[in-house]
């Protein structure tokens, strides 16, 4: 490797359509090897942040390098593979024909790299397909051979916007391995998708924005327990047992016997442990309940609502 | 070979969408067409004339004939650079055709010069072919010889780079409809002005003659093609129209100026330069 300046970094990126503000101060951080999820609702600024990075869209202010290189020059853009969101490849031509074009895009002479553009539309689940026009091609079959454009070059880099809105869930999951073994060869990839649980099987890093702004970055796991529920059986649940209690956070449901704490704090868990048993009171358990990235992004997401 | 992608694809895409095959077999029946009426006219002129005058009228007639088919040929190949630029950009932006390949480590500026590139190939190479049939046509049945045909085509050529910057640069901005209305218009307001400046050098009108160069400024499509049409006709006749202070709105009696060719050579690249610059600094 020639450098050692991450796949991705932003700092303090801005960008404004007119009045609209469709991001603001992103600092992102993508390292090799990483499997970067972007989350966030319809509008949030996940494509606008895509399409700054492949130097599709100027940013207002701030920047964005990838590989150490800022993206107005081309140059960054070398060891980049991108599948965009809302992509159309020319119809008259096939497949193969298609990847031999990207290839030259990126310097590589397809006569002499054809080997690595049938591995490619093998790869992505095409192999014996790559004749055809894409005109016969079905929505899933475009779709593939979109990530196997994004994969020309060996790229050390690769973006995929929505990879699979159009494949069936057999479709997804070799996607999923496709890019697991991406990532296991050091590749740095970047993954905007609404299913969540499709990003919470694949990424190991997670970025969640709303309107332009992130709300939370983190591994998994720190971001699935941004807040934690913890579930808490007594023998006897009274008034000064739920003040306790709601000391650690807000107290989401109880009963004479089970109060379902929800707290921000994931140590606060032991902290109410010891709170309780001073109080006196006889703690038969204490879960913390695990929760979906689902739940997590909701949280994140309502809490930031006006 | 990894030279020009982006020409080589677009000139692909010519064949491909059967621009080219439709392309040639049209012109192929134009062509027939050219060699029947051509074929009548002048054997029935030949029939009907005598002596010295007669010869003359033939010749005269041949003559214009042959200008007025060329002059088909170089509105065809107008049309298809307006059709072909005007396309190339908003439509393909709007439609998702470029962010792929905008993403490559490949500037806009190149992108959109190797696309002009490509269509110069496809508009000049057409009409290259039609005239140098239609002239080999015209000099089988009637012996015409033209002035000049290499510096005419080389004319014509400019008039195509005008249209497709242009056209690109409009493209840059508006709808392939918009785009191409636009260039169209721009066409046909110098195809105007054209006989307004002819008109007005007959009647030595100078308000005329000044409202032909100014709009030659802003288009220089119509002023390129009387200038080469001047080389597209045979000696004797160009002496006849001179001396008659003639020229008509299809042919001009006067070689293109040095002034002329370089304004359209700086309109061109010029405006080829902004529309890269624009193309860059769009949002895609």
């Amino acid at each position: 490797m020639a450098s050692a300046d991450p796949p991705v970094r932003t700092r303090e990126l801005h960008k404004r359509y007119g009045r609209h503000i469709a991001v603001t101060a992103l600092d992102l951080c993508v390292e090799r090897g990483q499997v970067v999820g972007l989350l966030g609702p319809n509008g949030a600024g996940k494509t606008t942040t895509v399409k700054i990075l492949t130097g599709l869209v100027h940013p207002t202010s701030g920047t964005a390098e990838l590989f150490g290189v800022g993206v107005a020059d081309p140059a960054a853009r070398a060891r980049l593979g991108y599948l965009p969101e809302h992509f159309r490849f020319p119809e008259w031509l096939s497949g193969l024909e298609l990847l031999r074009f990207h290839a030259r895009l990126v310097g590589r002479d397809p006569g002499r790299h054809d080997a690595h553009l049938h591995d490619l539309l093998a790869l992505v689940g095409l192999a014996g397909r790559g004749e055809e026009r894409i005109r016969a091609y079905s929505k899933g079959m475009t779709q593939r051979l979109g990530l196997a454009q994004a994969l020309i070059g060996s790229p050390d880099l690769v973006l995929l916007d929505e990879p699979t809105s159009a494949l069936d869930p057999l479709g997804r999951r070799e996607i999923r391995e496709l890019i697991r073994g991406l990532a296991a060869d050091g590749v740095a990839v970047l993954l905007n998708s609404h299913l969540l649980s499709e990003v919470e099987l694949v990424c190991d890093h997670v970025v969640v924005i709303d309107r332009g702004v992130v709300l939370r970055s983190g591994t998994l796991d720190e971001v699935r327990t941004t807040s934690v529920e913890v579930r808490i059986r007594l023998d006897r649940v009274d008034q000064r047992i739920r003040d306790v209690v709601a000391c650690h956070g807000r107290i989401v449901a109880s009963d004479d016997q089970e109060v379902l704490l929800r707290t921000d704090d994931p140590e606060a868990v032991p902290r109410l442990a010891v709170d309780l048993v001073q109080a006196g009171a006889q703690v038969r358990a204490l879960v913390p309940l695990q929760r979906s990235l689902e739940d997590a992004f909701v949280g994140l997401v309502r809490r930031e609502e006006p | 070979m990894t030279a020009l992608p982006v020409t080589r694809l677009s000139l692909r895409e010519a064949v491909s969408r059967r621009l080219v095959l439709i392309g040639l077999v049209l012109s192929a029946a134009f062509l027939l067409l050219f060699v029947f009426g051509f074929n009548a006219l002048y054997s029935r002129a030949v029939e009907e004339t005598a002596g010295i005058g007669g010869r003359r009228a033939v010749a005269f007639g041949a003559t214009m004939i042959t200008v007025l088919g060329l002059y088909i040929v170089r509105f065809l190949g107008a049309l298809l650079a307006i059709f072909l630029a005007s396309s190339a950009i908003a439509a393909e932006i709007d439609s998702g055709l470029l962010h792929a390949v905008l993403a490559r480590p490949l500037s806009r500026a190149s992108w959109l010069m190797q696309r002009w590139l490509a269509f110069v190939i496809v508009t000049v190479g057409y009409v290259t072919i039609m005239t140098a049939a239609m002239l080999t046509i015209a000099h089988g049945i009637a012996g015409f010889t033209p002035l000049d045909p290499v510096r005419a085509v080389a004319v014509m050529a400019l008039e195509l780079a005008v249209l497709l910057s242009l056209g690109l640069l409009t493209s840059t901005t508006w709808s392939a409809v918009t785009s191409g209305v636009v260039t169209f218009c721009l066409f046909g307001v110098a195809w105007l002005a054209g006989i307004i400046e002819l008109i007005g050098d007959q009647l030595r009108n100078q308000t005329m003659q000044l409202i032909g160069i100014a709009t030659s400024l802003l288009m220089p499509s119509d002023a390129l093609w009387r200038g080469a049409s001047f080389y597209l006709q045979s000696p004797s006749v160009l002496i006849i129209s001179r001396q008659e202070g003639g020229g008509n709105p299809f042919a001009g009696t006067a070689p293109p100026t040095a002034a002329l060719i370089a304004w359209a050579v700086v309109y061109a690249v010029s405006l080829l330069l902004v529309a890269a610059w624009r193309m860059r600094r769009r949002d895609l």
